[in-house]
């Protein structure tokens, strides 16, 4: 933008400044100045030391080419090519001033300055070198410089008139800074000062100065605000004059507070102060070279062309006259002002001159490093991010492994990410790896161009954000050959110390599951704590109440009824016996019936249930009885004898501790119950029952209860015949398997049961069913009997009696058969 | 057999797998190159138990004329039997037969 708004201003100022009263202002004190500064100059060829006539001036013809027809032009006024050099110079060196600055900001922002300031040059790639070392050698000399600007205020009255005389005469010595001898320079100026400044000015400086000034004043304004804006310079041809002096002062650091004064006094040639200002460093020569002073930027020419000379000379010789001058030319240029603008230039002034010294302190290590350099510091910087910010893996044994030189190699020869969860750390390695790759590559790279280590900013820049990403999904760590994991916690996420599943199901499956032997073995054992509980309870029964009443006796004895009440309804739980029908293949009771100690623990049980839960216990023995492993395992294949020894034992088990409590219930059972008993078995598979012990032993039990509640003559007449009804059913049921009843043959002589059996069914049968059932039994007893006489008295009366139990059922005698 | 977790015995802890086996038959196996099988009666914590209706296997490592190694098994049989805790080496749950 500022370079064509450069452009553009840059005609309209020459406009202005050919009809501006400014620039013949300018014009007029440096006339005025010149007597004072002659003195000044000859110091200056003193100083000289002819360095200038070595310089090449071959190129001098390239000069007057590309200033063209200005330098003829400028030629007739006095020596105007010098003049026109001059201003250029002053003008590069304002540039020069600018491009400085901006050096310093690029150079502290980003690390392309130099590219910035190199740019420039290459169009002008010669001149630059040179001028390059000029400009340093001044701003070494930063006291000098302090002193120059100082100067500068002071001409800044006088040299209003004289930039239009100057331009013309400056123009040849920096164009052909080589090419001219300072004698020559100085002789110019004096001419052109002499002559111009009264006649020639106006002709002449009108096409210099709207070339010089303008520009000067547009760029410097420019540059002011803009410093950006020195780049744009070069595409104009005249500025192109002014951009070859511009390229060398760019690159001398120093130039930067000449410069500065330079652009305040562009707008110096506008406002009268400004000039003054500036007039001062150029007054010293103004004296004697008129036309070189009117322009500060006379300075920075005054100052190369002294610095190609003799460095440290020309700044000595400025200087001098420069203190002397301002005390001198104040007055005259301040009276022109008012005290207020006095103080306020001086003011700025200073400010300006402080402002330039810092920048120039901070300029003197601009350059250093190339922007390759820059490139590669901010890589190691984003490293170090990764390593810092990165992962927690990394952390711990990233950060130590990325610098490790053998983990590198070792980890590239193993070619690969780690093994482990540590993505991001293989992610840091790869970026480390790629780093150092880059670091042998690198240079050959750096040549190809700066797109390369962009992307590479980029591409770790995505790496840093990956691994930050990355980090809180790590939260294990597993160490190559360690045992276990390390994990990470924070805040939202704790380290989890425990971890293990519960569900729901687990609790209630067991429930369901119900009958397998581990559940039902603990549930007996639970069956057997409680037990003792209760039995334990038992023991601390509290006395009995008597007539009086004790509240606490009352008291406790309420309290351990509730914990009785409590423990039974506990044990009443344990036993399952509740436990709905038919959800498992085998209910959960009789499972637990089909442990020895779950047989055993019936017993005990018994004691501590109440009347209505022994009739459910017997009612659900009885409705699956035949389900009970007693009945189920119990039954004897046709040509077996004997059971399976720990069948039986089971048997002889379930016959002492289960039936025994059964039988007692029973015992004290009405005639209802037992019917009912009775017409539940019926519901069941009576011959698998029948042919077992326990079941014979069970059927036996009923019936002989019933006929003892009827011999009792306790027995309702209805209940009787609804006990009739149902054994005259159990009958007909039974007939079928009675010759089958026995167990083995006849010589086991394990029968007394089934005679018992038998004898049961036949004190209740009625005369047509006791027929039946003789026919049915009638070939057992005979062989019975006939076994008998074999054996020997005792055992053959046993027999005998046993059978004799059913003859007498039936009225009959074994007597009787024999 | 039996499944070691069914969550059913509240307070998990070996011993209460031993319980279940309470009045079952056990298999237990003792220092020494002993072996018993019989019901468990009762057991402490120390493993002391007491078996009944025990069946004692002892291997023995004898040499023949050869001077070869011949393992030879004793047998004894006790209708109750203490086992001090220290010598038993594990106690499974044996499948009624």
């Amino acid at each position: 933008m500022s370079f064509f708004g450069f452009d553009h201003t840059l005609p309209r100022d020459r406009g202005h400044d050919t009809s501006a009263p400014g620039f013949s202002q300018a014009a007029d004190p440096f006339s005025g100045a010149r007597p004072t500064h002659y003195d000044d100059a000859l110091d200056f060829e003193d100083t000289y030391d002819g360095l200038g006539d070595e310089l090449d001036e071959g190129d001098d013809a390239f000069n007057d080419d590309t200033f063209g027809g200005r330098g003829e032009a400028a030629v007739t006024p006095g020596k105007q090519p010098v003049g026109k050099d001059f201003d250029f110079f002053g003008q590069t060196a304002k540039v020069a001033g600018a491009m400085n600055e901006e050096q310093l900001r690029f150079s502290r922002q980003q690390p392309i300055s130099k590219v910035t300031s190199a740019q420039p040059s290459p169009s002008f790639a010669p001149p630059a070198a040179k001028p390059v070392k000029t400009g340093y050698e001044r701003y070494k000399e930063l006291g000098y410089v302090a002193d120059m600007r100082v100067d500068a205020d002071i001409w800044g009255t006088a040299p209003k008139r004289a930039p239009a005389q100057g331009s013309p005469g400056l123009p040849p010595p920096p164009a052909g800074r080589k090419m001219m001898s300072l004698e020559e320079v100085e002789a110019a100026i004096r001419a052109q000062t002499k002559k111009p400044a009264e006649s020639e000015e106006p002709s002449q400086p009108p096409s210099q100065h709207q070339q010089q000034y303008p520009a000067l004043v547009q760029q410097q304004q420019y540059q002011q605000n803009h410093h950006q804006q020195f780049q744009q310079f070069p595409p104009h041809p005249q500025q192109q004059h002014q951009q070859f002096h511009v390229q060398p002062l760019t690159e001398g650091p120093p130039t930067p507070h000449r410069q500065q004064r330079d652009r305040k006094q562009p707008g110096i040639a506008q406002q009268p102060v400004h000039i003054l200002q500036r007039g001062p460093s150029v007054g010293p020569h103004g004296d004697k070279q008129t036309t070189v002073l009117q322009n500060s930027n006379r300075h920075p020419g005054i100052q190369e062309l002294g610095g190609s000379r003799s460095h440290a000379n020309s700044p000595g010789h400025r200087s001098h006259p420069s203190n002397g001058r301002q005390i001198i030319t104040h007055p005259t240029q301040l009276a022109d002002l008012s005290e207020e603008d006095r103080a306020k230039f001086l003011a700025e002034d200073a400010k300006r001159a402080k402002r330039n010294h810092k920048i120039f302190l901070m300029s003197k290590d601009n350059g250093l490093m190339t922007p390759q350099d820059k490139n590669f510091i901010t890589r190691i910087q984003l490293q170090q991010l990764v390593t810092a910010t990165g992962n927690p893996n990394e952390h711990g044994t990233g950060s130590g492994l990325s610098e490790d030189f053998y983990y590198q190699v070792h980890n590239q020869i193993r070619g690969g990410p780690r093994q482990n969860p540590g993505q991001p750390l293989s992610n840091f390695a790869q970026t480390y790896l790629y780093q150092t790759g880059g670091r042998h590559s690198g240079v050959r790279r750096q040549n190809r161009g700066g797109d390369n280590h962009l992307q590479r900013m980029e591409h770790q820049v995505q790496r840093a954000v990956e691994a930050a990403k990355n980090k809180p999904k790590n939260k294990q760590l597993v160490i190559e050959g360690s045992l276990g994991k390390i994990s990470f916690s924070n805040a939202k996420t704790p380290k989890p110390l425990l971890n293990f599943k519960r569900t729901e199901n687990d609790r209630k499956a067991p429930a369901v599951t119900g009958s397998d032997r581990k559940t039902v073995l603990a549930d007996i054992e639970k069956v057997y704590s409680t037990l003792m509980e209760m039995e334990d309870h038992d023991r601390h029964n509290p006395p009995p109440l008597h007539n009086d009443v004790d509240p606490e006796l009352v008291g406790r004895h309420m309290d351990w009824r509730e914990k009785a009440e409590k423990l039974n309804a506990k044990l009443w739980q344990e036993l399952k016996v509740h436990e709905p029908i038919g959800d498992t293949e085998i209910h959960p009771f009789i499972a637990y019936l089909s442990f020895s100690k779950g047989k055993k623990s019936i017993q005990r049980v018994f004691r501590h249930i109440t009347h209505e839960q022994r009739t459910t216990i017997l009612t659900m023995i009885v409705v699956h009885l035949d389900q009970l492993d007693v009945v189920r395992q119990a039954q004897l294949l046709t040509g077996e004898n004997l059971l399976n020894a720990s069948i039986r034992e089971n048997v002889e088990l379930f016959s002492l501790a289960v039936l025994p409590s059964l039988f007692t219930y029973l015992g004290d059972a009405p005639l209802d119950i037992v019917t009912g008993v009775l017409g539940l078995i019926l519901s069941i598979n009576v011959d698998i029952i029948s042919r077992t012990r326990v079941g014979v032993s069970l059927l036996t039990m009923v019936l002989s209860r019933a006929e003892l509640l009827k011999q009792g003559g306790e027995v309702d007449e209805q209940e009787w015949t609804q006990w009739s009804s149902t054994y005259n059913q159990f009958f007909n049921v039974l007939e079928p398997t009675l010759p089958s009843i026995f167990p083995g043959t006849v010589n086991t002589g394990e029968d007394i049961y089934v005679w018992q059996f038998l004898a049961a069914i036949g004190i209740g049968a009625s005369p047509e069913q006791q027929q039946r059932l003789v026919m049915a039994v009638k070939d057992r007893v005979m062989e019975t009997v006939t076994l008998a006489k074999t054996l020997p008295p005792a055992m053959s009366n046993q027999r005998l009696a046993n059978v004799n139990l059913f003859m007498r059922s039936i009225g009959l005698d074994v007597e009787l058969l024999a | 057999m039996a499944d070691i977790d069914d969550g059913t015995s509240a307070p998990a802890e070996p011993l209460d797998l031993v319980r279940l086996c309470l009045d079952e038959i056990v298999f237990v196996k003792l220092r020494g190159d002993r072996e018993l099988k019989g019901r468990l009666h009762a057991y402490d914590s120390h493993c002391n138990l007491v078996l009944g209706d025990v069946e004692e296997t002892v291997y023995v490592v004898e040499e023949d004329e050869d001077e070869e190694e011949v393992v030879k098994t004793v047998h004894k049989k006790s209708e109750m039997m203490f086992v001090r805790g220290d010598s038993v080496v594990l106690i499974s749950p044996q499948a009624s037969p």
